[in-house]
């Protein structure tokens, strides 16, 4: 089971999300974005699965990162037309 | 667990730093209870351009200079600096046009705002009451499905203009030229030494862009996900105003005769109803969206532009409130407002909503 952080362009992004993953049966939270990453809209959905959840309907995800066990954090997915 | 606590720490630390900062502004010659305001600092800069002709608000304030270039410096030294933009330009636009009408119906943007309570005066609790109304109105917007559609990357110069216009208003302050227009008398004419307010600006730059401090995320977080960081830095710098205000003997309580303050307590609500709701749908008050336009967030960059156009009109035709009270015209414009962010509300969660359904049905 790993943890994930998806971050979103608009507050509306994490709720959609967070519903999603919940209607999965996925442990999901919304909450800030922790300050280590960056986001739009300052929120974040944070879930546990055994691989990560994509949402082919909406392009509202920003990126999304597994969470590591020393705390930090690899990004598994950056939207289209972003550049870090 | 631990990066939250020390998140929620930093920000209070750093919410009693600029608490302080603002109140004592007020003594180091910023009118009373404004050693910060977004909104205010904005219409006198506006003014000082020649935007608007109202001649006692007038004055291009170092403290809005110091606030995008400290968070740009704060940015760019942790990496987070990022040309971003294209989420609907124009909606953000007319937004911050009426944020700043409900603004100067109030006489004070969110920040402004606590440091009138933290000075005692009672007219910001009516103040207070229509922001959190408005905040609970755009959170109904966002559970429903608001959004202004992504951002994506822009070329680096894009997000650099915010900051390079600061610096140009720093040249125009500072050299004076007969076409910049300064207040002989009035809140403009009020003002502490250039060094001290641009340094005070550059402190809160860089504070506000670490913690992502914001006036309306604190309660919005609260409501939408129990969650209350922002809002201990929203308390925090009210606090340490209030303190502040109490030791230097600021401190006045009641509702008649506040500094730069009229005493409609209806209009006053309404006038922070409309900034509630339109900064929520913006994604931060006025001080969040100058902090971003630093970062280098175009859209927040056109936001403040908005904010700024919308203060000469504010001026120009009459909408602005005085002591006195509010104008005829300010109570049209605000309603006006209410409307106008409340179709905004509406196209941007029901109508490309139901496109979206179709084109998902179709597939």
């Amino acid at each position: 089971m790993n943890t994930y952080i998806a971050t979103f362009f608009m507050h509306f992004g994490s709720i959609r999300y967070e519903r999603l993953c919940k209607s999965k049966g996925l442990e999901a939270r919304t909450m800030p974005v922790p300050r280590s990453l960056s986001s739009s809209c300052g929120t974040c959905v944070r879930y546990k699965a055994d691989e990560p959840l994509f949402d082919p309907d909406h392009d509202e995800m920003e990126q999304m990162v597994i969470c590591n066990e020393d705390g930090s954090y690899t990004q598994i997915y950056l939207a289209e037309g972003l550049a870090k | 667990m631990t990066e939250k606590k020390n998140d929620k720490l930093f920000i209070i630390i750093a919410g009693l730093v600029i608490g302080v900062i603002a109140a004592a502004l007020a003594f180091a010659g910023n009118p009373k209870n404004m050693g910060f305001c977004i909104a205010c600092f904005l219409r006198d800069t506006a003014g000082g351009l020649g935007l608007h002709k109202a001649p006692p608000v007038q004055y291009i304030r170092p403290e809005i200079i110091g606030i995008v270039i400290g968070a740009f410096a704060a940015a760019n030294v942790k990496k987070e600096f990022g040309s971003k933009g294209g989420s609907a330009p124009m909606t953000r636009f007319a937004l911050g046009f009426f944020v700043m009408v409900g603004c100067l119906m109030f006489l004070g943007c969110p920040f402004r705002m606590i440091l009138r309570l933290a000075g005692g005066d009672l007219n910001a609790v009516f103040g207070l009451v229509g922001f959190v109304i408005g905040i609970f109105c755009g959170i109904f917007f966002l559970k429903n499905g608001y959004s202004l559609k992504r951002t994506y990357t822009l070329s680096q110069g894009e997000g650099c203009w915010m900051s390079m216009i600061e610096v140009v208003l720093l040249a125009l302050l500072l050299v004076k030229p007969a076409f910049i227009a300064f207040s002989e008398e009035g809140p403009g004419s009020m003002h502490a030494a250039i060094a001290l307010s641009l340094g005070a600006g550059l402190v809160v730059g860089v504070l506000a862009q670490r913690t992502r401090l914001c006036m309306v995320g604190g309660t919005r977080d609260l409501v939408l996900f129990k969650e209350t960081r922002l809002l201990w830095g929203f308390l925090a710098i009210l606090v340490a105003a209030f303190i502040t205000n109490i030791v230097l003997g600021g401190f006045k309580l009641g509702m008649a005769e506040q500094p730069v303050a009229h005493t409609d307590g209806l209009w006053n609500a309404l006038g922070m109803l409309l900034v509630g709701f339109a900064c929520v749908l913006l994604g931060g008050c006025p001080l969040r969206q100058l902090v971003m336009s630093g970062e280098g967030n175009a859209d927040s960059a056109v936001t403040v532009l908005g904010l700024i156009v919308g203060a000469a009109c504010c001026h120009n035709f009459g909408l602005a409130s005085s002591p006195e009270g509010p104008t005829p015209a300010g109570k049209i414009a605000v309603i006006i407002g209410i409307v106008v962010v409340l179709c905004i509300g509406i196209v941007n969660t029901y109508v490309k909503e139901k496109a979206a359904d179709t084109a998902t049905d179709a597939a």
